[in-house]
């Protein structure tokens, strides 16, 4: 019962080959930073198929991430979660390392407007992982550039992720305003990138303080004009 | 935007070096740099390409010493013959040692340094991993995928905390917990909010550990005001549980593993809640849960089978012993329990033969090293011989392993703690043996003079033995000699004979080795005779010889911080004098509790060990 619906020798099979699955996507990922950082566009004539090596890489990465963080009962009692204090400044700077090359590569410009010592609870793995699902989303839609901001807001911290872009189309908005009701709302058929904002609003959900809890929400417009990933942490 | 070198905003990336990309992005106080590029760097992984990606990693970083293992059985190799600074370790290992059975067996054999990072690389977010289930927790965990950003972030973070926990760290190597809480008070002061709540938990501990659970829940009560931290809570509730206060320990414990199933330290604490109310079945069934959620822990599967063996639970008792021995296999933290356990599971099943053949096995694995554990060895393999054959309804066997035990007993003197002491007991008296037994009991009583659950027990097993009258009697005069030892120390100390009193309370010592209260007096004796006739190194040795011992025999004793905090003002320092306590009172030991309370144990830290066996690059 405490593993989820599946028999024991089914689980370590499962467990071990994501274990492998993460292995290969991590060598494949960081390879092609290793190349795409000694490399420029002048020098190497495939540099644009490796950057969008490179942006395929780390949406499959999110994808395999998002999958298993769902199969261990992710917003549910029976995942880990794992509650630690961190100073802002630290978690933006894994989010920054995380998209660096593949931001360069594109000619995107990240810009930041963040409180580095403000401290905040949370699972940090998890939220790194949706903060930078998010800046990979806008690699998508911007034109060149995104900006990352962090800060303090009434009863909370608000995360927000925009870009220049075009904004999300209609049925992503649709889908992030169905989040507070769950996995029902998200008609994962027609809408693939239902997936990684219905994950990252489990994740907010988890985090909980004085009967609040945390959210996300997508808009349009913004100061750079194009989509706003907002996430709220109490 | 065209060229991609520039395309980030120069302010959030520094710029493609490395070390630069490693200092905070946004212009915080200013820390130093670190000096990655000098250490040692050991990376464990059974993937070659991980173990290439990492390797990298850490040369982006200006690192050049770096080993690398594939295996458990490598990485001990490796770390027996170099003191590693930083330890990149995954915890799937395959076949052999995990990563977890690397790091303990790392701490315990002190092949870490107290400055080494030791980080965890995992699959995913295991159960081990969330706090609480481990009892030697990596510095740093990292799940997979490893992107060099993330790893160099956290390298950077772990090695910065590290550096403001150092002097507390030493203060806890050293056993001064009330200079390690004070430390913590500074550590605040020095660095804000940054690692408050570490720190917070430290002190908490540091309290915990010096007898003083009203400071430690003043602490966690004020953790808690900010954030609901499971550990805080779990805190509280231990402290409840400490002070008898069972029902409302369960109900806390209770509701953190509703909110988090995964806490696995709460169940280990709710079943003590419940053990404490008698209920033992319920404490049986939660020791289950938390078997299944953390199935590779060789404690955790030992205490069910020990709670299954008394519940009579003999398939369960049988599967947790079992299983307690294929983990051991890889760990330093095999121990003879899981043996005896299953010794006595097979009794039960009158497999009397296997019985005897883990009770030998046992006694092969365990009968040579050193320290108490391995010493007493032949004494608990023969007692639970003795109970093998009186469970399987073998009398004349049990009889004749009664008194091959006894005959050991009579032939060295030396005696095994208080509770094996009270196994052996129940056995001798089991299969009819009388003068032995009571001569053991007194010694248990002698140690144990103002336990009065202790003695009570003690009734008990003399009362089921038809020697009620006599064994009261014995209870009695068990404790008028302990009594007496205690006092004529405490006479010829208040008569300024101090040289006297040291003579005293050593001998007193050899005849009750296991009595804390004795063992807090001859230290007291000491520090005087030090205040008063100045400093001396083998007395100040002696003084924390006893209480090293102590801090075994009982942890979390209030009297035990007070004294070594005394021993540690008497060390001379030059600018410092040290400051003038209060006259101790021997006769009236501060700790006035009525019993020993159930104090979990707190894991030591490996004490500082110098670094001979580093290579010349």
């Amino acid at each position: 019962m405490e593993e989820p619906h599946h028999a024991p020798e089914l689980f370590l099979f499962l467990a071990s080959t994501a274990h492998d699955m993460k292995n290969s996507i991590s060598v494949l990922s960081g390879t092609l930073e290793r190349l795409l950082g000694d490399a420029s566009p002048q020098t190497e004539k495939a540099y644009p198929q490796m950057a969008q090596m490179l942006y395929q890489t780390r949406r499959l990465n999110d994808s395999l991430m998002q999958l298993l963080a769902l199969y261990k009962q992710v917003g549910k009692p029976g995942y880990p979660f794992d509650m630690q204090p961190i100073e802002t400044g630290q978690l933006v700077e894994q989010v920054v390392a995380l998209g660096r090359v593949l931001l360069e590569s594109r000619g995107i410009e990240l810009e930041l407007e963040v409180a580095p010592e403000l401290v905040m609870h949370v699972d940090e793995d998890l939220i790194v992982g949706v903060v930078s699902h998010a800046v990979n989303n806008a690699v998508h839609y911007t034109r060149d550039r995104i900006r990352l901001t962090v800060q303090e807001v009434d009863d909370g911290i608000e995360i927000r992720v925009e870009d220049n872009g075009d904004g999300f189309p209609p049925p992503l908005l649709a889908t992030g305003a169905l989040l507070d009701k769950g996995a029902g709302g998200i008609d994962f058929l027609t809408n693939s990138a239902g997936l990684g904002l219905y994950f990252a609003g489990e994740v907010a959900r988890m985090h909980r303080h004085r009967g609040r809890t945390g959210a996300v929400r997508l808009e349009n417009g913004g100061p750079l004009g194009g989509g706003c990933f907002i996430l709220t942490l109490p | 935007m065209t060229t991609p070198s520039a395309a980030v905003t120069p302010a959030a990336f520094p710029a493609a070096d490395a070390a630069l990309a490693l200092t905070p992005p946004m212009p915080v106080k200013v820390l130093e740099r670190i000096d990655w590029a000098s250490k040692n760097y050991l990376i464990v992984d059974d993937f070659i390409g991980v173990r290439q990606l990492l390797r990298e990693s850490l040369r982006s970083l200006g690192a050049k010493n770096i080993d690398q293992a594939s295996s458990g059985g490598e990485a001990m190799a490796l770390l027996n013959k170099l003191r590693y600074d930083v330890v990149l370790c995954d915890y799937n290992l395959g076949e052999g040692k995990n990563g977890q059975q690397v790091l303990e067996e790392a701490r315990v054999r002190q092949l870490l340094l107290p400055s080494s990072v030791f980080v965890m690389v995992s699959a995913e977010k295991s159960v081990e991993s969330v706090m609480g289930a481990a009892e030697h927790q990596p510095d740093a965990y990292l799940v997979k995928p490893i992107t060099e950003g993330v790893l160099l972030t956290r390298l950077n973070r772990v090695w910065r905390k590290k550096q403001v926990l150092r002097p507390i760290d030493q203060a806890v190597v050293e056993k001064d917990f009330l200079r390690a809480a004070r430390l913590c008070d500074e550590q605040i002061a020095a660095t804000g909010k940054t690692h408050l709540i570490d720190l917070l938990r430290m002190k908490a501990r540091m309290f915990e550990r010096s007898g003083q659970p009203a400071r430690a829940r003043e602490v966690y009560e004020q953790v808690l005001a900010q954030r609901e931290y499971h550990w805080a809570r779990a805190g509280l509730g231990k402290i409840r549980l400490a002070d008898g206060e069972f029902e409302q320990a369960r109900q806390m414990f209770q509701t953190i593993v509703a909110e988090n199933r995964h806490y696995i330290d709460a169940y280990d604490q709710l079943a003590l809640a419940y053990q404490g109310m008698g209920q033992h079945e319920e404490a049986g069934a939660i020791l289950e849960r938390a078997a299944r959620l953390s199935p590779n822990s060789v404690p955790r599967q030992r205490n069910l089978g020990q709670a299954a063996l008394k519940l009579g639970n003999i398939p369960l008792a049988e599967k947790a012993f079992r299983k307690c021995l294929v983990l051991g296999e890889y760990s330093i933290r095999k121990n003879p329990d899981a043996y005896l356990g299953l010794a006595r599971v097979c009794g039960m099943k009158n497999e009397t033969k296997d019985a005897l053949q883990l009770l030998l096995l046992a006694q092969r694995e365990f009968g040579s090293g050193s320290g108490a554990e391995h010493e007493f060895m032949r004494l608990r393999a023969k007692v639970t011989e003795g109970l093998v054959f009186h469970e399987s309804g073998d009398e004349r066997n049990a009889r004749r392993a009664g008194e091959e035990l006894d005959a050991m007993l009579q032939q060295d003197p030396a005696r095994p703690s208080s509770a094996i002491c009270v196994e052996m007991a129940t056995m001798l008296f089991a299969v009819g043996l009388k003068d032995t037994p009571s001569e053991v009991l007194c010694h248990v009583v002698r140690n144990n003079h103002d336990n009065t659950l202790l003695q009570d027990e003690i009734q008990k097993i003399f009362d089921k033995a038809r020697l009620q009258d006599e064994g009261a009697a014995m209870i009695r005069a068990a404790r008028k000699e302990a009594v007496d030892l205690m006092n004529q120390g405490v006479v010829l100390w208040k008569g300024g004979k101090l040289r006297e009193a040291v003579e005293w309370m050593r001998e007193a010592r050899t005849q009750v080795p296991d009595n804390v209260r004795v063992l807090f007096n001859a230290v007291q004796i000491l520090v005087s005779h030090m205040k008063q006739r100045g400093y001396d190194a083998d007395l100040d040795l002696e003084a924390r010889a006893i209480l090293e011992r102590v801090d075994k025999l009982q942890p979390g004793q209030g009297r035990f911080a007070q004294l070594m905090e005394q021993v540690n003002a008497l060390l001379p320092k030059p600018e410092e004098e040290a400051a003038a306590d209060a006259a101790p009172e021997p006769s009236k030991p501060a700790d006035d509790r009525p019993a020993p309370k159930p104090v979990s144990k707190p894991a030591s830290k490996p004490s500082a060990r110098s670094s001979r066996a580093r290579r010349g690059y």
